[in-house]
């Protein structure tokens, strides 16, 4: 964990996709980010883990659609005109997996200072340390970088 | 375009010579007297030299041509091949392997200790033959010189040259057994403006004056034999010795004939009129043909040309050779078709419009070939994998000294080619367990009065929408009592509890299950038939056991078609949809009133069996309320039914499967998912997994009952 930030502090801006759940904003890795859509009909998974209910269907792909509100503890809102699915690509136990992710609102790709990095307070957070990789800051706003493979797992 | 290397080319052909060569050679073990076993095997030895100094393998090519020289004397009949050296040569064939694999594994000492043992085998057992055989080759040759030397009339497709074939280098290798007098004929040159630069429009009148026996001259063209027509007839009378001017083909001239001005572009150049001298002819008889011996009968010349016939006929169906993932991608596309044409017929369904509802139809017809070719297109005859296995029976038979015959049947039986890929292992497992645990040893074979030699059938089999393998061994049987023993060891069951023998039979597949007393280098881990369970499962088939104390045990795996595309039932369960394999679905009956009432004991009665039924609406946990109409599909896997309770059968649906992704591995009910026609995806039923749900269901019942 620490050579990885220490990795990142050296090249010090960092291409994000930013969105927002809830009333956070999160920071997604645009090198994981494979594409935004629109909402698209999804399809129950019974007996799934709470965090990966449903199926979408991606371009004839069949993916897992996570909701990343319940893995921080945050209310379902309902789909509004700003709801988007990022597709995300990850490395799970070494192999790619496409997974969408369900976003309140997308509000840009934009860079990132990791000169910025703030520790991650381990007091006063209601979230759970391991899924965060670093908060920083962005226009002023605390912004959250979540590490997607801990969440997805 | 990204350059293929050769070099993994060659690997690739070869990898498939070994696999001819092993075949034949382990064929010859049985039917040691089959000329055209030794043939094959001899031609793959060849073709595998020959490639071999191509590519630059030189090890290859150097020891390749030891074992073809040793094999030689087993191809002219002067030796039998014996099991001895089948094994040998068997080994042999692995260090050529490995020469090419893997050179670095490899040591040179190896090979050495391989060839001579080769040589032992056959040049040991008759030291004085090759003597003998110079010895009596000159008196059979002059009686044969009389009215020795062969007629021959060579007529070539006109396509040899593009496939890198010279036809005069083949001539100068007939000039090598002897005088030659060539004459070319030239009635097919067309005329200028219609000739192909490319096409071999000649063909050849030889004269051969050589006591050479037929196979020397079959050996010559035994690369091009499928591309000429050789007419063969022996040389009524000798004619004077080399009568001058002869015709004979000049060494240096191989690259005249392309300059010669057109319409004569392959013609007279190389065959030119020399004097030759009278000498050249008894200098140029290779000391080759004179100590080939006249051992074979002539019964079994006779019968080569029609052989040959056979044989070109069976390579007359052309293939190609395809990248596996280029197939796999084709499937894919495919699939979208097969998806985006359900839109299609949705669309055309829902608007009054005819001509597109009849562009939709013809979609769907050419969609559903296109389907079938694809899938036809990936599919491999379970002969291929067949062939492995004879290596693994002869070897374990050996190490083990327990005498096997090795049978199988359904070779021609097609089955997905990634199926068949991850068939390889289970089999093995399989074999081996036969072999090991199936196959009493000699001695207690005596005893139960069976013939001293084990057998074991390796089968498959279509029937309906699946294919059975089936690996069924002679051997003593499962011993029940001592896996319910061990199982009860082990503390997978209380003594003393009642359990049919079928059931006792499972615990075979539990991991860390094994009731060898003797844990051998082959088996008795307890590692495998869960894994050969698992496997087995994961390509949605199921493997089922049976055995007769005494007489033997049959393991069958029966396994879906295709790993691709499906026929399934659509249903709707409160809003969901979901497939239900087709080839699982007995019959669709309606839940009655009468069925709903008893609620607490879910049975149905079907036409007086009981048949345990599962509320879909409760394992999906739908919300809303159920139809009032319930149907019930009943689904079958082996011998157990199940009725699977849905609000509505919508209908056939062509399923292309898509796996779940690792994030969905812990969901067991499904066991895939697909597109539907409005671009949806939908889940598709695991038909095993809710059947084992729901027997384990019926037990609770059994025992809250109980209680």
């Amino acid at each position: 964990m620490k050579d990885g930030l220490a990795a990142e502090r050296q090249a010090d801006a960092m291409q994000v996709v930013m969105i927002g759940l809830g009333e956070e904003k999160f920071a997604l890795d645009a090198g994981l980010v494979r594409e935004i859509i629109d909402p698209v009909p999804v399809t129950r998974v019974a007996g799934a883990r709470a965090f990966v209910p449903s199926v979408i269907n991606v371009r004839g792909n069949v993916i897992p659609l996570a909701d990343l509100r319940i893995r921080f503890g945050m209310p379902q809102l309902e789909n509004s005109a700003d709801t988007r699915i990022v597709v995300i690509e990850l490395q799970l136990d070494g192999e790619p997996v496409l997974v969408g992710v369900t976003a309140d609102k997308v509000y840009e790709v934009t860079e990132i200072s990791q000169t910025d990095v703030q520790q991650t307070p381990r007091v006063g957070m209601h979230w759970k340390p391991e899924f965060i990789r670093f908060i920083t800051k962005w226009r002023e706003e605390f912004v959250i970088v979540p590490n997607m493979e801990r969440i997805l797992n | 375009m990204s350059a293929i290397d050769p070099t993994e080319v060659f690997r690739q052909e070869a990898s498939e010579l070994f696999e001819v060569l092993e075949g034949a050679l382990l064929d010859l073990g049985q039917r040691p007297d089959d000329r055209e076993l030794v043939d094959s095997a001899f031609r793959a030895l060849h073709t595998i030299k020959g490639s071999g100094a191509m590519f630059g393998f030189d090890k290859v090519a150097s020891f390749t041509h030891e074992f073809e020289t040793a094999f030689d004397r087993v191809r002219k009949g002067e030796i039998e091949p014996t099991q001895e050296l089948i094994s040998v040569a068997l080994a042999a064939k692995d260090y050529i392997r490995a020469l090419i694999e893997d050179p670095q594994s490899t040591d040179d000492v190896i090979g050495e200790a391989i060839l001579d043992d080769l040589k032992r085998f056959v040049f040991s057992d008759q030291p004085a033959a090759p003597v003998a055989a110079i010895i009596e080759a000159p008196s059979p040759a002059p009686a044969e010189r009389k009215q020795a030397g062969w007629h021959l009339y060579l007529e070539f497709e006109s396509h040899i040259l593009r496939n890198g074939s010279n036809p005069l280098d083949l001539l100068e290798d007939l000039c090598k057994l002897g005088p030659c007098f060539v004459v070319p004929v030239t009635d097919g040159i067309p005329f200028l403006d219609e000739m192909e630069p490319e096409d071999c429009y000649l063909k050849w009148d030889v004269k051969l004056h050589a006591a050479c026996d037929k196979g020397a001259i079959d050996d010559v063209f035994m690369f091009v034999q499928d591309e000429m027509k050789l007419t063969l007839s022996p040389l009524e009378q000798v004619e004077a010795p080399a009568p001058a001017p002869l015709f004979q083909l000049l060494d240096e001239e191989p690259a005249a004939d392309v300059e010669t001005p057109a319409p004569v572009v392959e013609t007279p150049a190389p065959v030119e009129a020399i004097a030759a001298p009278a000498e050249q002819p008894a200098a140029k008889t290779e000391p080759k043909s004179e100590t080939k011996p006249e051992t074979k009968p002539e019964t079994k010349r006779e019968a080569a040309p029609a052989r040959r016939e056979e044989a070109r006929q069976d390579r007359g169906i052309a293939t190609v050779r395809v990248q596996a993932e280029r197939l796999d991608e084709l499937m894919d596309r495919v699939g979208e078709l097969v998806i985006a044409q359900a839109r299609l017929t949705q669309l055309a369904a829902s608007g009054s419009d005819l001509s597109i509802k009849v562009i939709a139809e013809e979609i769907e017809r050419l969609a559903s070939s296109l389907r079938d070719t694809t899938m036809g297109a990936r599919m491999v005859p379970i002969g291929s994998l067949f062939g492995r296995f004879r290596r693994l029976v002869h070897d374990l038979s050996r190490d083990l000294s327990k005498p096997v015959d090795f049978v199988t049947s359904g070779e021609d039986t097609e089955l997905d080619k990634t199926m068949i890929e991850c068939l390889a292992d289970p089999l093995v497992h399989l074999i081996r367990n036969a072999i090991d645990h199936g196959i009493e040893d000699t001695a207690a074979r005596a005893v139960a009065g069976k013939t001293a030699q084990g057998r074991i059938e390796l089968a498959a089999v279509h029937s309906g929408a699946q294919v059975l393998v089936t690996v069924k061994d002679n051997g003593g049987g499962l011993n029940t009592a001592r896996i319910r023993a061990k199982a009860e060891e082990q503390g997978l069951i209380t003594a003393g509890a009642v359990l049919t023998d079928h059931e006792i039979h499972q615990f075979l597949f539990h991991p860390g299950f094994s009731t060898a007393q003797t844990v051998s280098a082959l088996s008795g881990r307890g590692v495998g038939m869960d894994v050969v369970k698992r496997t087995i499962e994961n390509m949605r088939g199921s493997i089922d056991l049976s055995t007769r104390p005494g007489e033997g045990t049959t393991v069958t795996l029966r396994l879906p078609l295709t790993l691709a595309i499906i026929e399934g039932l659509l249903i709707r369960v409160g809003e969901g949809r979901y497939i239900i394999p087709l080839s699982a679905v007995e019959e669709c009956v309606e839940l009655t009133a009468e069925d709903e009432r008893s609620r607490g004991r879910n049975f149905l009665n079907m036409r007086g069996n009981l048949v345990p039924f599962l509320r879909l609406r409760e394992i999906m946990s739908s919300s809303g309320t159920p139809d009032q109409h319930q149907k019930t599909i009943i689904i079958s896997t082996g011998e157990t039914r199940v009725g699977l309770v849905a609000d509505q059968i919508i209908g056939n649906h062509q399923t292309v499967i898509k796996s779940l992704s690792k994030l969905h591995s812990d969901v067991t009910i499904f066991s895939g998912a697909t597109i539907l026609g409005d671009g949806t995806a939908a889940l598709i039923l695991d038909v095993a997994q809710l059947v084992a749900l729901a027997q384990s269901k019926v037990e609770k019942q059994h025992i809250s009952e109980a209680a």
